[in-house]
């Protein structure tokens, strides 16, 4: 008996063909959009207002910069063509690249170059502090420019590889006003087009992109997501093709993984903590020496971080010329750091705050403090904080310990200079040697990368005996990443460069 | 005055009182919204200049004054962050946490309920000992982990549902459905645990009444006398749990909308509480507190229509 089939069920395989199709569409469409899964929202689009990590990703994508990092850490061309530094270090000319415009259509020279550097001095902009050296800009022509520094300064090439160096449109700049952080415009590979706060942020091919072949990829889609076990789900489900996050405990279980992979490579950073040296227990030299050789880094890099670390006992990772000796952690030893302890008759013991950010590995790395102080019979109380309640303590000097680090910039210079010199800006520890200053200065009037370098192993010398940080370890440059995706690029500051990817 | 009008008026002081307490609780926090939004490398200047611009040197009376004047003229203020109108963040971030709060409020009734009249009506029957069963399972996994399960399950394992990434309502309803879904279910499973149990518990007490002994002998059948007569008026404990619970949900559901990045309220809120970004922490409270304040009014509607006698 032929009964006719109800409607559903005859228009079922049309319905499937159809949804089958549409997918197929979908994909298709999306296939070209390259999707980053980001631990923070961005605070704000405009590079001279920065002061989130996780904004530099994104403005790598809509800005170019005077100048770039490659593999090795080394400054290369980028805006900027080839540059020319005087032989006192305080005049430097940069060649620009010809006939690179704006997303918006105006054009990129020397003005628009000199309108940035000037922005980057306002009293309001974050830039203020890294460009302070610039006395004079002088624009030769539409793409010479030329600047004057007040002082020598060997690192001012490197801090235009970041937010510093980053061009925006001096049109849109004057066209959004205070809402300019909201509407981003540089020269970069991809037009930002728009965001859903704290979930994602969309950025469109810049069809007129001034480097051949460049970008591969249609778009890029950051999305927001906070959890780094979420991020980690997502990549595994296929949603997202690059985490700025990976979990610890996953990088042991990479090998059996079929879609993803990950990057762990050396960055810039270093954590670690102040010890206040204005006021007792950390005072005493001897006291902070005995501190420093009670503290088992490699336990801490294997136990908390499963391996994304780098032990360290200096501010300078692998990727940075400075990295030298000093660098290597000492042996943990309780007997000569009792020794230490009883010369600085603090042979009973003693009690100390250790102030820490909130997040769960850092209380982690406290307890196991904690653990490996007990021994000498130093006792440590913990305590969270969060980071702006921590900065303030620091500058204001009135905690005992305090665990914050650094995320690290390309030149040594930005990792230790306003940290160890006598009352720089980010010497929360009060600490001051005259040697350490002398040799940390000579390091920025001097041109000569190896000769730097002898200058930062003289300086890091004297540091590992007065021990104003216990540096713990360089975090390493750690990202999942989807196999599909080719054109990956690493380089030590962390952060994505997009214009190569492609899936 | 009716009682209804009276409780509208209500709302204007209730606001009051709640955003003079938010302002206090900001001013008290440690840490100074300075640094906060500057970070690490600020110079001096630059803080200096931006306090000034937050007004945040003035006295507290004239901070909070200025803002209330502005809250009256209908402007909400603007993010100390990235400037944009608060009022706007609210349109963005409030129809997300209302539906994720409606969704969650619509599975954890049609859980409940079925469930918990089956447990009343069956006392010692498998029903019973199932949905008893569940509801202390909602009631104890962390919402969190359940939501995580979801992903691993749904999203990485099945591949059905996407792990996580908000579509806004009006863009894709599909794709926004789909997004949703599993947060819902989630935050709807573990919110029918408490309902269920009040469905079965205040039920059980109305079937032991006198009237519904009377309707039994009449002769009626199980389903008219559970639905007809003892559900109605079982149902006064239930609304107000549903409106305690909805209340709840609306003021954000800062863990889930983590997890599944759903850009809602809680989490504006907790960032901006971290940012210190005290504009968008009033406007959020505020718009919070507003809802709240609505669903209590509903909820006294939907008393006086379930049992008329409480309206006079």
């Amino acid at each position: 008996m032929n009964k006719p089939l109800p409607l559903f069920q005859r228009l079922f395989p049309q319905l499937v063909g159809a949804g089958i199709l549409t997918v197929l569409a979908t994909s298709a469409a999306c296939a070209a959009v390259i999707n980053i899964s980001l631990d923070d929202d961005p605070g704000k689009l405009d590079p001279s207002q920065s002061s989130m990590i996780v904004e530099r990703m994104v403005y790598q994508s809509i800005f170019d910069k005077l100048v770039d990092l490659d593999e090795n850490g080394k400054i290369v061309p980028m805006l900027v063509q080839r540059w020319t530094v005087s032989d006192d270090q305080k005049t430097y000319t940069l060649y620009l690249q010809k006939g690179v415009k704006f997303q918006d259509g105006t054009p990129f020279n020397a003005k628009a170059v000199e309108f940035n550097l000037l922005r980057g001095q306002e009293q309001k902009s974050l830039r203020r502090n890294e460009l302070k050296y610039i006395k004079q800009i002088t624009v030769v022509d539409d793409s010479t420019i030329r600047l004057e520094l007040s002082v020598p300064f060997a690192p001012f090439m490197s801090i235009l590889t970041d937010r510093a160096g980053m061009m925006s449109s001096p049109a849109a700049v004057k066209k959004y006003g205070d809402d300019y952080v909201n509407n981003p415009v540089g020269t970069g590979p991809f037009i930002y087009k728009g965001r859903l706060k704290g979930a994602s942020i969309t950025l469109e091919k810049n069809p007129h992109y001034w480097q051949a072949g460049l970008p591969k990829a249609d778009g890029i889609s950051y999305k927001i997501m906070s959890d780094v076990n979420v991020a980690f789900n997502n990549l595994r489900s296929g949603q997202v093709d690059i985490t700025n996050r990976f979990p610890y405990k996953e990088i042991t279980n990479i090998a059996a993984a079929a879609n993803y992979g990950v990057i762990n490579q050396p960055s810039l950073g270093f954590r670690g903590f102040y010890l206040n040296t204005a006021k007792p227990p950390f005072d005493k030299p001897e006291v902070r020496q005995a501190i420093d050789l009670l503290i088992d880094r490699n336990a801490i890099a294997k136990v908390v971080y499963n391996g994304a670390v780098a032990a360290s006992h200096s501010p300078f990772s692998k990727a940075q010329f400075a990295h030298g000796e000093a660098d290597a952690p000492p042996k943990p030893d309780v007997a000569r750091a009792k020794a230490l302890l009883k010369a600085a008759g603090k042979e009973a013991g003693f009690n100390f705050r250790l102030t820490l950010p909130t997040t769960p590995y850092e209380a982690q790395v406290g307890q196991m403090i904690q653990g490996m102080l007990r021994p000498a019979g130093i006792s440590v109380t913990l305590e969270k904080a969060e980071l702006s309640t921590q900065i303030e303590s620091g500058k204001a000097g009135t905690y005992e310990a305090l665990f914050v680090g650094w995320s690290g910039r390309p030149d040594p210079d930005q990792n230790i200079y306003d940290f160890a010199v006598t009352n720089g800006s980010l010497n929360y520890s009060k600490f001051g040697n005259k040697e350490v200053d002398d040799l940390l200065q000579q390091a920025r009037l001097e041109g000569n990368e190896a000769k730097r370098k002898v200058l930062y192993d003289q300086a890091m010398q004297l540091l590992v005996k007065d021990v104003p940080y216990i540096y713990l370890n360089h975090d390493n440059v750690l990202f999942g990443i989807a196999k599909s995706i080719k054109g990956f690029r690493y380089v030590p500051d962390g952060v994505i460069r997009t214009a190569t990817l492609v899936k | 005055m009716s009682p209804l009008l009276k409780r509208i008026l209500l709302v204007i002081p209730t606001l009051l009182l709640v955003s003079m307490v938010i302002f206090s609780l900001l001013a008290i926090l440690p840490g100074d919204p300075v640094t906060a939004i500057l970070g690490q490398e600020a110079t001096p200047e630059a803080a200096l200049a931006l306090r000034a611009q937050l007004g945040l040197d003035d006295p507290l009376y004239l901070q909070y004054g200025r803002w209330l004047a502005g809250v009256l003229h209908g402007d909400l203020g603007r993010s100390f962050i990235d400037h944009t109108p608060v009022i706007d963040a609210l349109k963005q971030r409030l129809p997300v946490t209302i539906e994720l709060a409606l969704g969650s409020f619509i599975v954890a009734i049609l859980i409940a309920v079925p469930a918990g009249i089956m447990a009343a009506t069956r006392p010692r029957g498998v029903a019973n000992y199932f949905s008893t069963l569940v509801a202390l399972f909602g009631m104890s996994v962390p919402h969190f982990w359940l939501g995580m399960m979801f992903i691993v399950l749904f999203a990485v394992k099945l591949g059905w549902l996407p792990a996580s990434g908000y579509v806004p309502l009006s863009e894709d309803w599909r794709a926004n459905l789909a997004a949703m879904c599993m947060p819902m279910l989630a935050t709807g499973l573990r919110e029918s645990a408490i309902l269920m149990r009040m469905v079965r518990s205040s039920l059980l007490e109305v079937l032991n009444e006198d009237y519904i002994r009377t309707a039994f002998s009449k002769g009626l059948r199980d389903s008219q006398v559970v639905i007809g007569h003892a559900l109605r008026n079982a149902l006064i404990p239930v609304v107000t749990a549903s409106g305690l619970m909805v209340s709840g949900l609306l003021g954000g559901l800062v863990i889930t909308e983590s997890i599944f990045g759903i850009p809602g309220m809680g989490k504006m809120i907790v960032d901006a509480i971290f940012q210190r970004d005290y504009v968008m922490v009033q406007g959020g409270v505020l718009a919070a507190a507003l809802m709240v304040v609505l669903v209590n009014l509903v909820v006294d509607v939907l008393y006086s229509i379930i049992d008329p006698r409480i309206a006079k």
